[in-house]
């Protein structure tokens, strides 16, 4: 699933590792979640948008490929 | 008391548990040898399960209570191992390890059954030592190349 974590992280100036103590996971998965190759939890997603201060969909952007289990 | 010191405390509780656990395994087994030894030809193996569990117990009292010393490494643990990539790659690890655990014990039990019947050579001595091994290492290593791949590719 894309996302726009990377461009929200740096418009806050964060590093990947500040934004990863701040929602509580590694770094690593900071790095899956912006490179699309992970998909986040439900919590997870909920927890990035609140810290963002925007809803779910406008972090998260799902497509009609993924509806269909692309 | 935080989440994070409250989930160290359950893992230093577990680790207390193992010792304890170890030590009277361990206990039974040397007691066992030593007034029971004519029964069996070796106890050894229960003060050996004994000793494990000790060993586990404090691999956790040693990793998880000096977390607890320092709030910030206390943070760096719980959140590594609660990471829900991690956790997601490690139970995908195990479960990889599980179907092939289980298809080896089919198969050997499979194999005990014909070979009862006289259709299949039974295995014995080598054979089965070295079967026994793969039963064993050959999904350890499954796990450990799942977590490596899907470290990677995750």
């Amino acid at each position: 699933m894309k996302n726009k974590l990377e461009e929200f992280r740096n418009r806050n100036g964060w590093t990947q590792q500040e934004l990863a103590d701040r929602v509580e996971v590694s770094r690593q998965t900071i790095i899956s979640l912006e490179s699309g190759r992970y998909n986040p939890s439900i919590l997870l997603a909920f927890r990035l948008a609140r810290l963002f201060k925007l809803q779910v969909e406008d972090l998260f952007l799902f497509s009609d490929e993924e509806n269909h289990h692309g | 008391m935080d989440n994070q010191k409250e989930w160290i405390m359950i893992r230093i509780r577990i680790g207390w548990l193992f010792l304890v656990a170890g030590v009277l395994v361990g206990f039974v087994g040397v007691i066992a040898e030593l007034q029971l030894g004519h029964l069996f030809k070796d106890f050894r193996i229960v003060t050996g399960l004994g000793i494990l569990l000790v060993g586990i117990g404090a691999g956790y009292l040693v990793r998880y209570g000096s977390a607890l010393k320092d709030e910030k490494s206390a943070l760096r643990l719980t959140v590594e191992e609660r990471d829900e990539r991690s956790v997601l790659i490690r139970a995908r690890a195990g479960n990889r390890a599980f179907w092939v655990s289980t298809v080896l014990i089919n198969i050997g039990l499979m194999w005990s059954s014909f070979a009862s019947n006289d259709r299949l050579p039974p295995l014995t001595g080598d054979t089965l030592w070295f079967y026994l091994a793969a039963a064993v290492l050959l999904p350890f290593g499954i796990y450990i190349t799942s977590i490596l791949v899907d470290e990677r590719n995750l």
